[in-house]
Protein backbone atom coordinates (compact mmCIF):
# COMPACT_ATOMS: atom_id res chain seq x y z
CA UNK A 1 0.00 0.00 0.00
CA UNK A 2 1.05 3.25 -1.19
CA UNK A 3 2.01 5.48 2.37
CA UNK A 4 0.27 8.92 1.77
CA UNK A 5 3.00 11.76 2.49
CA UNK A 6 1.43 14.75 4.60
CA UNK A 7 2.93 18.01 2.21
CA UNK A 8 2.55 21.64 4.28
CA UNK A 9 0.71 23.94 2.58
CA UNK A 10 2.79 26.60 0.88
CA UNK A 11 0.54 29.24 -0.51
CA UNK A 12 -3.63 29.44 0.58
CA UNK A 13 -6.12 31.60 -1.23
CA UNK A 14 -9.83 31.59 -0.18
CA UNK A 15 -12.44 33.22 -1.08
CA UNK A 16 -10.35 36.00 -3.05
CA UNK A 17 -12.06 38.78 -4.55
CA UNK A 18 -10.18 42.23 -6.37
CA UNK A 19 -11.99 44.76 -8.37
CA UNK A 20 -11.04 47.75 -10.15
CA UNK A 21 -13.71 50.60 -10.07
CA UNK A 22 -16.66 48.31 -9.51
CA UNK A 23 -15.12 46.51 -12.33
CA UNK A 24 -14.71 43.21 -10.80
CA UNK A 25 -11.68 40.66 -12.35
CA UNK A 26 -11.66 38.23 -8.96
CA UNK A 27 -13.97 36.50 -7.71
CA UNK A 28 -14.22 33.58 -5.03
CA UNK A 29 -10.75 32.28 -5.53
CA UNK A 30 -9.90 29.20 -3.31
CA UNK A 31 -6.27 27.27 -4.03
CA UNK A 32 -3.92 25.87 -1.95
CA UNK A 33 -0.05 25.12 -3.50
CA UNK A 34 1.63 22.11 -1.11
CA UNK A 35 5.39 21.60 -0.59
CA UNK A 36 6.76 20.61 -3.83
CA UNK A 37 4.15 20.88 -5.77
CA UNK A 38 4.23 22.90 -9.55
CA UNK A 39 0.76 24.54 -9.90
CA UNK A 40 -0.01 26.23 -13.25
CA UNK A 41 -2.58 28.98 -13.69
CA UNK A 42 -4.25 29.10 -17.58
CA UNK A 43 -6.98 31.40 -18.51
CA UNK A 44 -7.22 33.98 -21.54
CA UNK A 45 -5.43 37.33 -21.64
CA UNK A 46 -6.97 40.21 -19.31
CA UNK A 47 -8.37 36.87 -17.29
CA UNK A 48 -6.87 38.18 -14.33
CA UNK A 49 -3.79 35.84 -13.86
CA UNK A 50 -1.82 38.19 -13.40
CA UNK A 51 -4.14 40.31 -10.58
CA UNK A 52 -4.08 37.24 -8.77
CA UNK A 53 -0.15 37.18 -8.51
CA UNK A 54 -0.04 40.54 -7.89
CA UNK A 55 -2.40 40.01 -4.64
CA UNK A 56 -0.28 36.94 -3.58
CA UNK A 57 2.76 38.82 -3.78
CA UNK A 58 1.15 41.76 -1.73
CA UNK A 59 1.77 44.56 -4.29
CA UNK A 60 -2.58 44.56 -4.97
CA UNK A 61 -4.84 44.48 -1.84
CA UNK A 62 -7.49 42.21 -2.31
CA UNK A 63 -11.20 43.93 -2.01
CA UNK A 64 -11.79 40.43 0.55
CA UNK A 65 -10.20 36.97 1.04
CA UNK A 66 -7.16 35.16 2.79
CA UNK A 67 -3.76 34.59 1.40
CA UNK A 68 -1.50 32.71 3.40
CA UNK A 69 1.66 32.21 2.43
CA UNK A 70 4.07 29.79 4.79
CA UNK A 71 0.52 29.76 7.02
CA UNK A 72 0.96 33.72 7.58
CA UNK A 73 -1.55 35.81 6.66
CA UNK A 74 -0.64 38.31 3.88
CA UNK A 75 -3.55 40.28 3.76
CA UNK A 76 -3.10 43.34 5.92
CA UNK A 77 0.14 42.21 7.30
CA UNK A 78 3.04 44.72 9.04
CA UNK A 79 5.32 46.22 6.19
CA UNK A 80 8.22 44.63 7.83
CA UNK A 81 7.04 40.60 7.92
CA UNK A 82 5.89 41.13 4.49
CA UNK A 83 9.19 42.18 3.24
CA UNK A 84 9.93 39.25 5.15
CA UNK A 85 8.45 36.99 3.68
CA UNK A 86 8.60 38.55 -0.04
CA UNK A 87 12.61 37.68 0.13
CA UNK A 88 11.65 33.78 0.49
CA UNK A 89 10.23 33.98 -2.88
CA UNK A 90 11.45 34.11 -5.95
CA UNK A 91 9.63 36.02 -8.61
CA UNK A 92 9.48 36.87 -12.34
CA UNK A 93 7.35 39.25 -13.92
CA UNK A 94 5.43 39.90 -17.45
CA UNK A 95 7.81 41.56 -18.75
CA UNK A 96 10.96 41.01 -16.84
CA UNK A 97 11.36 44.16 -14.94
CA UNK A 98 14.87 44.20 -15.19
CA UNK A 99 16.32 47.86 -13.82
CA UNK A 100 17.85 49.77 -16.59
CA UNK A 101 20.07 51.49 -14.84
CA UNK A 102 22.28 47.92 -13.21
CA UNK A 103 23.88 45.63 -15.44
CA UNK A 104 22.87 42.29 -15.78
CA UNK A 105 24.97 40.01 -13.10
CA UNK A 106 23.78 43.40 -10.93
CA UNK A 107 19.92 42.90 -11.75
CA UNK A 108 20.80 38.76 -10.90
CA UNK A 109 22.40 39.36 -7.47
CA UNK A 110 20.35 42.67 -6.02
CA UNK A 111 18.22 40.53 -3.79
CA UNK A 112 21.07 38.57 -2.40
CA UNK A 113 23.49 42.17 -2.56
CA UNK A 114 21.07 43.93 -0.61
CA UNK A 115 21.38 41.14 2.55
CA UNK A 116 24.78 40.32 2.28
CA UNK A 117 27.25 42.53 0.83
CA UNK A 118 29.39 40.67 -1.23
CA UNK A 119 32.02 42.35 -3.96
CA UNK A 120 31.98 43.14 -7.44
CA UNK A 121 34.33 39.33 -8.26
CA UNK A 122 31.89 37.45 -5.90
CA UNK A 123 28.74 38.70 -7.72
CA UNK A 124 29.69 38.19 -10.85
CA UNK A 125 30.45 34.87 -10.17
CA UNK A 126 27.18 34.16 -8.80
CA UNK A 127 25.49 35.49 -11.75
CA UNK A 128 27.66 33.26 -13.95
CA UNK A 129 26.74 30.41 -12.37
CA UNK A 130 22.78 30.97 -12.41
CA UNK A 131 23.09 32.06 -15.99
CA UNK A 132 25.12 28.70 -16.97
CA UNK A 133 21.90 26.90 -16.45
CA UNK A 134 20.02 29.18 -18.39
CA UNK A 135 21.98 28.55 -21.69
CA UNK A 136 23.40 32.36 -21.58
CA UNK A 137 26.50 33.41 -22.64
CA UNK A 138 29.06 35.11 -19.57
CA UNK A 139 29.47 38.12 -21.96
CA UNK A 140 25.80 39.23 -21.18
CA UNK A 141 26.87 39.96 -17.67
CA UNK A 142 28.64 43.08 -18.18
CA UNK A 143 25.86 44.31 -20.64
CA UNK A 144 22.70 46.28 -19.34
CA UNK A 145 19.14 44.90 -19.97
CA UNK A 146 18.77 47.19 -22.96
CA UNK A 147 22.04 45.93 -25.03
CA UNK A 148 20.11 41.91 -25.22
CA UNK A 149 17.45 40.69 -26.81
CA UNK A 150 14.17 40.15 -25.00
CA UNK A 151 14.24 36.12 -24.76
CA UNK A 152 17.97 36.95 -23.22
CA UNK A 153 16.08 39.70 -21.05
CA UNK A 154 13.87 36.90 -19.64
CA UNK A 155 16.42 34.61 -19.12
CA UNK A 156 18.17 37.26 -16.46
CA UNK A 157 14.85 37.52 -14.67
CA UNK A 158 14.48 34.66 -14.28
CA UNK A 159 18.27 34.05 -13.41
CA UNK A 160 17.24 37.27 -10.28
CA UNK A 161 14.26 35.22 -9.54
CA UNK A 162 15.92 31.74 -8.89
CA UNK A 163 19.48 33.56 -7.54
CA UNK A 164 19.75 32.44 -3.61
CA UNK A 165 17.76 29.58 -4.47
CA UNK A 166 14.37 30.75 -2.64
CA UNK A 167 11.39 28.01 -1.65
CA UNK A 168 8.67 29.53 -3.22
CA UNK A 169 8.73 30.72 -7.03
CA UNK A 170 6.43 32.56 -9.14
CA UNK A 171 6.62 32.83 -12.49
CA UNK A 172 4.29 35.50 -14.51
CA UNK A 173 4.67 34.14 -18.30
CA UNK A 174 8.26 33.24 -18.18
CA UNK A 175 8.22 31.41 -21.73
CA UNK A 176 6.30 33.58 -23.41
CA UNK A 177 8.46 35.77 -26.24
CA UNK A 178 11.13 32.82 -25.82
CA UNK A 179 11.97 30.19 -29.12
CA UNK A 180 10.77 26.92 -28.51
CA UNK A 181 13.79 25.56 -27.60
CA UNK A 182 14.86 28.28 -24.74
CA UNK A 183 11.51 27.68 -23.80
CA UNK A 184 11.67 23.88 -23.12
CA UNK A 185 14.94 24.75 -21.23
CA UNK A 186 13.40 27.30 -19.17
CA UNK A 187 10.36 24.24 -18.42
CA UNK A 188 13.28 21.89 -17.26
CA UNK A 189 15.01 24.96 -15.07
CA UNK A 190 11.79 25.56 -13.35
CA UNK A 191 11.00 21.49 -12.92
CA UNK A 192 14.58 20.85 -11.53
CA UNK A 193 14.08 24.22 -9.43
CA UNK A 194 11.07 22.42 -7.44
CA UNK A 195 12.49 19.31 -7.60
CA UNK A 196 16.19 19.90 -6.57
CA UNK A 197 15.66 22.43 -3.93
CA UNK A 198 11.84 21.14 -2.59
CA UNK A 199 10.67 24.31 -3.80
CA UNK A 200 7.03 24.71 -4.85
CA UNK A 201 6.14 27.14 -7.66
CA UNK A 202 3.44 28.62 -9.29
CA UNK A 203 3.60 29.59 -12.96
CA UNK A 204 1.29 32.00 -15.43
CA UNK A 205 1.23 31.17 -18.94
CA UNK A 206 -0.17 30.34 -22.08
CA UNK A 207 1.95 27.73 -23.61
CA UNK A 208 -0.35 24.42 -23.38
CA UNK A 209 2.92 22.46 -23.76
CA UNK A 210 4.79 24.73 -20.78
CA UNK A 211 2.15 23.68 -18.46
CA UNK A 212 2.45 19.51 -19.72
CA UNK A 213 5.61 19.64 -18.93
CA UNK A 214 5.70 21.91 -16.11
CA UNK A 215 2.88 21.30 -13.83
CA UNK A 216 1.49 18.93 -11.41
CA UNK A 217 -1.59 20.94 -11.23
CA UNK A 218 -3.30 23.27 -13.22
CA UNK A 219 -6.11 25.77 -12.50
CA UNK A 220 -8.27 27.66 -14.88
CA UNK A 221 -9.31 31.13 -14.70
CA UNK A 222 -12.63 31.96 -16.30
CA UNK A 223 -14.81 34.54 -15.91
CA UNK A 224 -13.24 35.89 -13.11
CA UNK A 225 -13.51 32.24 -10.96
CA UNK A 226 -11.90 29.57 -11.33
CA UNK A 227 -13.72 27.80 -13.64
CA UNK A 228 -11.80 24.05 -13.75
CA UNK A 229 -8.51 22.56 -11.77
CA UNK A 230 -7.49 19.25 -12.05
CA UNK A 231 -3.91 17.79 -13.18
CA UNK A 232 -2.37 17.84 -16.80
CA UNK A 233 -3.73 14.88 -17.52
CA UNK A 234 -7.39 14.96 -16.52
CA UNK A 235 -6.89 18.35 -19.35
CA UNK A 236 -7.42 15.96 -22.31
CA UNK A 237 -10.55 14.49 -20.88
CA UNK A 238 -11.99 17.08 -19.47
CA UNK A 239 -15.38 18.47 -21.00
CA UNK A 240 -14.80 21.55 -20.35
CA UNK A 241 -15.26 23.71 -23.28
CA UNK A 242 -12.67 26.41 -22.54
CA UNK A 243 -9.96 23.66 -21.74
CA UNK A 244 -11.13 21.87 -24.51
CA UNK A 245 -10.28 25.23 -26.51
CA UNK A 246 -6.92 25.43 -24.64
CA UNK A 247 -5.58 22.29 -25.52
CA UNK A 248 -6.96 22.42 -29.05
CA UNK A 249 -3.36 22.77 -31.00
CA UNK A 250 -1.42 20.03 -28.48
CA UNK A 251 -1.23 16.66 -29.07
CA UNK A 252 -0.66 14.70 -25.45
CA UNK A 253 1.17 11.99 -26.50
CA UNK A 254 4.52 14.05 -27.04
CA UNK A 255 3.84 15.11 -23.47
CA UNK A 256 2.91 12.26 -21.71
CA UNK A 257 4.32 9.16 -23.76
CA UNK B 1 -30.73 72.99 -21.08
CA UNK B 2 -30.95 72.31 -17.51
CA UNK B 3 -29.40 68.87 -18.54
CA UNK B 4 -26.26 70.43 -20.06
CA UNK B 5 -26.28 73.18 -17.25
CA UNK B 6 -25.83 70.19 -15.04
CA UNK B 7 -23.92 68.18 -16.79
CA UNK B 8 -21.24 71.37 -16.82
CA UNK B 9 -21.30 72.11 -13.24
CA UNK B 10 -20.71 68.68 -12.63
CA UNK B 11 -17.72 68.32 -14.67
CA UNK B 12 -16.45 71.72 -12.92
CA UNK B 13 -16.69 70.09 -9.38
CA UNK B 14 -15.17 66.74 -10.52
CA UNK B 15 -12.30 68.24 -11.81
CA UNK B 16 -12.14 70.27 -8.24
CA UNK B 17 -12.24 67.09 -6.39
CA UNK B 18 -10.02 65.37 -8.29
CA UNK B 19 -7.89 68.53 -7.38
CA UNK B 20 -8.31 68.12 -4.15
CA UNK B 21 -7.58 64.42 -4.26
CA UNK B 22 -4.41 64.96 -5.64
CA UNK B 23 -3.18 67.54 -3.42
CA UNK B 24 -4.16 64.92 -0.52
CA UNK B 25 -2.08 62.29 -2.96
CA UNK B 26 0.84 64.86 -2.99
CA UNK B 27 0.91 65.54 0.83
CA UNK B 28 0.44 61.99 2.03
CA UNK B 29 3.49 60.87 -0.58
CA UNK B 30 5.63 64.25 0.59
CA UNK B 31 5.54 62.75 4.05
CA UNK B 32 6.61 59.76 3.00
CA UNK B 33 9.23 60.31 1.06
CA UNK B 34 10.63 62.60 4.27
CA UNK B 35 10.26 60.22 6.44
CA UNK B 36 12.16 57.66 4.52
CA UNK B 37 14.80 60.47 3.41
CA UNK B 38 15.58 60.03 7.33
CA UNK B 39 15.76 56.30 8.10
CA UNK B 40 18.67 54.28 7.69
CA UNK B 41 19.76 52.37 5.49
CA UNK B 42 21.15 55.09 3.47
CA UNK B 43 22.18 54.58 -0.15
CA UNK B 44 25.62 56.67 -0.36
CA UNK B 45 26.16 55.22 -3.46
CA UNK B 46 22.74 56.32 -4.86
CA UNK B 47 22.63 59.99 -3.43
CA UNK B 48 26.33 60.43 -5.01
CA UNK B 49 25.38 59.17 -8.65
CA UNK B 50 22.40 62.01 -7.97
CA UNK B 51 24.52 64.29 -6.62
CA UNK B 52 26.93 64.12 -9.98
CA UNK B 53 23.65 64.34 -12.29
CA UNK B 54 22.46 66.96 -10.41
CA UNK B 55 25.10 68.90 -9.51
CA UNK B 56 27.82 68.13 -12.03
CA UNK B 57 26.22 68.10 -15.06
CA UNK B 58 23.87 70.91 -14.59
CA UNK B 59 26.75 73.44 -14.10
CA UNK B 60 27.41 74.38 -18.03
CA UNK B 61 23.33 75.07 -18.44
CA UNK B 62 23.61 76.93 -15.05
CA UNK B 63 26.92 78.42 -15.97
CA UNK B 64 25.74 79.09 -19.42
CA UNK B 65 22.31 81.06 -17.93
CA UNK B 66 23.49 83.12 -15.16
CA UNK B 67 26.52 84.36 -17.39
CA UNK B 68 24.68 85.81 -20.36
CA UNK B 69 21.89 86.58 -17.54
CA UNK B 70 24.53 88.93 -15.50
CA UNK B 71 25.85 89.97 -18.80
CA UNK B 72 22.22 91.47 -20.63
CA UNK B 73 21.62 92.67 -16.28
CA UNK B 74 24.56 95.07 -16.80
CA UNK B 75 23.16 96.15 -20.52
CA UNK B 76 19.99 97.42 -19.30
CA UNK B 77 21.08 98.61 -16.19
CA UNK B 78 23.58 100.91 -17.84
CA UNK B 79 20.80 101.72 -20.53
CA UNK B 80 18.45 102.87 -17.60
CA UNK B 81 20.77 104.77 -15.27
CA UNK B 82 23.54 106.41 -17.97
CA UNK B 83 22.58 109.52 -16.27
CA UNK B 84 23.10 108.87 -13.17
CA UNK B 85 25.92 107.30 -10.74
CA UNK B 86 26.21 104.26 -13.08
CA UNK B 87 29.44 102.87 -12.42
CA UNK B 88 28.31 101.94 -8.77
CA UNK B 89 24.66 101.19 -9.48
CA UNK B 90 25.45 98.75 -12.17
CA UNK B 91 27.11 96.68 -9.54
CA UNK B 92 24.88 97.25 -7.17
CA UNK B 93 21.88 96.13 -9.18
CA UNK B 94 23.60 93.22 -10.73
CA UNK B 95 24.74 91.88 -7.45
CA UNK B 96 21.49 92.31 -5.83
CA UNK B 97 19.43 90.92 -8.64
CA UNK B 98 21.90 87.99 -9.21
CA UNK B 99 21.90 87.10 -5.63
CA UNK B 100 18.40 87.69 -4.59
CA UNK B 101 16.43 86.51 -7.42
CA UNK B 102 17.73 85.45 -10.66
CA UNK B 103 20.63 83.17 -9.43
CA UNK B 104 18.05 81.22 -7.72
CA UNK B 105 14.90 81.03 -9.86
CA UNK B 106 16.69 80.64 -12.90
CA UNK B 107 18.89 77.90 -11.66
CA UNK B 108 15.69 76.04 -10.21
CA UNK B 109 14.29 76.50 -13.57
CA UNK B 110 16.73 75.20 -15.70
CA UNK B 111 17.35 72.12 -13.08
CA UNK B 112 13.70 71.79 -13.19
CA UNK B 113 13.96 71.63 -16.75
CA UNK B 114 16.87 69.48 -17.02
CA UNK B 115 16.88 67.20 -13.89
CA UNK B 116 13.21 67.18 -13.03
CA UNK B 117 12.30 65.99 -16.62
CA UNK B 118 14.69 63.73 -16.12
CA UNK B 119 13.79 62.15 -12.92
CA UNK B 120 9.86 62.28 -13.64
CA UNK B 121 10.52 60.23 -17.04
CA UNK B 122 12.90 57.87 -14.82
CA UNK B 123 10.94 56.64 -12.12
CA UNK B 124 7.82 56.74 -14.39
CA UNK B 125 9.35 54.37 -16.72
CA UNK B 126 10.22 52.36 -14.34
CA UNK B 127 6.60 52.13 -12.69
CA UNK B 128 5.23 51.21 -16.16
CA UNK B 129 7.87 48.45 -16.77
CA UNK B 130 6.86 47.06 -13.67
CA UNK B 131 10.38 48.07 -11.95
CA UNK B 132 9.32 49.58 -8.96
CA UNK B 133 7.03 46.41 -8.04
CA UNK B 134 10.01 44.65 -8.85
CA UNK B 135 12.14 46.50 -6.44
CA UNK B 136 9.67 45.97 -3.62
CA UNK B 137 9.71 42.09 -4.17
CA UNK B 138 13.30 42.09 -4.09
CA UNK B 139 14.20 43.49 -0.38
CA UNK B 140 14.31 46.83 -1.37
CA UNK B 141 11.50 49.91 -0.07
CA UNK B 142 11.25 51.80 -3.06
CA UNK B 143 10.95 55.37 -1.15
CA UNK B 144 13.97 54.93 0.58
CA UNK B 145 16.06 53.27 -2.51
CA UNK B 146 14.75 55.52 -5.81
CA UNK B 147 12.92 58.52 -4.16
CA UNK B 148 15.16 59.52 -1.06
CA UNK B 149 19.09 59.57 -2.60
CA UNK B 150 16.97 61.96 -5.45
CA UNK B 151 15.77 64.30 -2.68
CA UNK B 152 18.47 64.50 -0.74
CA UNK B 153 20.77 65.45 -3.39
CA UNK B 154 18.35 67.95 -4.78
CA UNK B 155 18.57 69.96 -1.44
CA UNK B 156 22.15 69.71 -1.65
CA UNK B 157 22.76 70.55 -5.24
CA UNK B 158 21.03 72.86 -6.07
CA UNK B 159 22.47 76.04 -3.31
CA UNK B 160 25.56 74.65 -4.40
CA UNK B 161 24.33 75.40 -7.82
CA UNK B 162 23.08 78.52 -6.84
CA UNK B 163 26.45 79.66 -5.38
CA UNK B 164 28.16 78.63 -8.49
CA UNK B 165 25.73 80.61 -10.47
CA UNK B 166 25.71 83.72 -8.68
CA UNK B 167 29.49 83.99 -9.05
CA UNK B 168 29.26 83.02 -12.34
CA UNK B 169 26.58 85.66 -13.06
CA UNK B 170 28.25 88.64 -11.32
CA UNK B 171 31.20 87.74 -13.75
CA UNK B 172 28.87 88.26 -16.75
CA UNK B 173 28.29 91.49 -15.29
CA UNK B 174 31.60 92.73 -14.56
CA UNK B 175 32.74 91.10 -18.05
CA UNK B 176 30.11 93.54 -20.01
CA UNK B 177 30.74 96.68 -17.42
CA UNK B 178 34.35 96.45 -18.17
CA UNK B 179 34.79 95.62 -21.82
CA UNK B 180 32.15 96.70 -22.78
CA UNK B 181 31.26 99.35 -20.81
CA UNK B 182 34.61 100.80 -20.28
CA UNK B 183 33.85 100.99 -16.15
CA UNK B 184 36.40 100.92 -14.14
CA UNK B 185 37.12 97.66 -12.75
CA UNK B 186 38.44 98.43 -8.93
CA UNK B 187 35.87 100.66 -8.83
CA UNK B 188 33.41 97.98 -9.72
CA UNK B 189 34.75 95.08 -7.87
CA UNK B 190 35.05 97.55 -4.84
CA UNK B 191 31.49 98.56 -5.33
CA UNK B 192 30.21 94.86 -5.64
CA UNK B 193 31.85 93.77 -2.48
CA UNK B 194 31.16 96.63 -0.49
CA UNK B 195 27.03 95.90 -1.46
CA UNK B 196 27.24 92.50 -0.76
CA UNK B 197 25.26 91.17 1.82
CA UNK B 198 24.98 88.22 3.44
CA UNK B 199 21.74 88.15 4.08
CA UNK B 200 21.27 88.24 0.38
CA UNK B 201 23.45 84.89 0.07
CA UNK B 202 21.34 83.57 2.99
CA UNK B 203 18.13 83.95 1.16
CA UNK B 204 19.20 82.84 -2.21
CA UNK B 205 20.87 79.58 -0.56
CA UNK B 206 17.54 79.09 1.43
CA UNK B 207 15.29 79.42 -1.54
CA UNK B 208 17.22 77.17 -3.70
CA UNK B 209 17.14 74.11 -0.98
CA UNK B 210 13.85 75.04 -1.11
CA UNK B 211 13.52 74.69 -5.03
CA UNK B 212 15.60 71.30 -4.56
CA UNK B 213 12.74 70.06 -2.85
CA UNK B 214 10.21 71.21 -4.89
CA UNK B 215 11.69 69.96 -8.05
CA UNK B 216 12.94 66.46 -6.49
CA UNK B 217 9.35 65.81 -4.76
CA UNK B 218 7.10 67.01 -7.68
CA UNK B 219 9.40 65.02 -10.53
CA UNK B 220 9.64 61.48 -8.26
CA UNK B 221 5.45 61.96 -7.53
CA UNK B 222 4.54 62.51 -11.15
CA UNK B 223 7.21 59.45 -12.11
CA UNK B 224 5.60 57.52 -8.93
CA UNK B 225 2.24 57.56 -9.68
CA UNK B 226 2.68 57.55 -13.81
CA UNK B 227 0.25 55.00 -15.30
CA UNK B 228 -1.06 54.26 -19.23
CA UNK B 229 2.33 53.21 -20.45
CA UNK B 230 4.36 55.87 -22.72
CA UNK B 231 1.84 58.12 -22.37
CA UNK B 232 2.05 58.28 -19.13
CA UNK B 233 5.85 58.60 -18.53
CA UNK B 234 5.15 62.21 -21.11
CA UNK B 235 2.22 63.43 -18.85
CA UNK B 236 4.30 62.78 -15.61
CA UNK B 237 7.50 64.60 -17.57
CA UNK B 238 5.72 67.52 -18.96
CA UNK B 239 3.86 67.90 -15.28
CA UNK B 240 7.25 67.91 -13.10
CA UNK B 241 8.59 70.65 -15.27
CA UNK B 242 5.39 73.05 -15.03
CA UNK B 243 4.41 72.06 -11.75
CA UNK B 244 7.81 72.97 -10.58
CA UNK B 245 8.88 75.91 -12.77
CA UNK B 246 4.78 77.40 -11.09
CA UNK B 247 5.95 76.32 -8.00
CA UNK B 248 9.36 78.01 -8.16
CA UNK B 249 7.31 81.44 -9.52
CA UNK B 250 5.10 81.21 -6.47
CA UNK B 251 7.35 80.54 -3.59
CA UNK B 252 10.50 82.75 -4.47
CA UNK B 253 7.90 85.41 -3.82
CA UNK B 254 6.95 84.25 -0.26
CA UNK B 255 10.33 83.29 0.42
CA UNK B 256 11.45 86.67 -0.75
CA UNK B 257 8.25 88.71 0.95
CA UNK B 258 9.53 86.50 4.28
CA UNK B 259 13.30 87.68 4.47
CA UNK B 260 12.69 91.49 2.88
CA UNK B 261 9.05 92.08 3.15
Amino acid sequence: MKKKVYRKSIIKVSDLYKSFNNNIVLKNINFELLEGESLAIIGESGSGKSVLLKNIIGLLKPDRGSIKIDNTEMVNLQRNSKEEILLRLGITFQHGALFDSLKNWENIIFKIANQDKMNKKEGKKLAFAIIKQLGLKPEILDLYPSEISGGMQKRVAIARAICGNPKILLFDEPTSGLDPVTGSLIDKLIKTAVKTIGGSAITITHDMASVCRIADKVILIDKQTISWSGTPREMFVSENTKIQEFIKPINSEIFFK
Amino acid sequence: MLYFFSNFLGGIGKKFLDFVANIGHFFIFFVSAISWMLKPPWYFKKIFQQTLDIGYFSLPVVGLTTFFSGMVLALQTYNGFTEFNSETTVARVVLTSITRELGPVLTGLMVAGRVGAKMAAEIATMKVTEQIDALGTLGTRPMQYLIAPKIIAAIICIPLLVLIGNTIGILGGYVIAIYKLNFNPNLYLYATIEYLQLMDIIQGIVKAAIFGLIISMVSCYFGYNATKGAEGVGFATTSSVVISSVLILTSTYIITALFFG
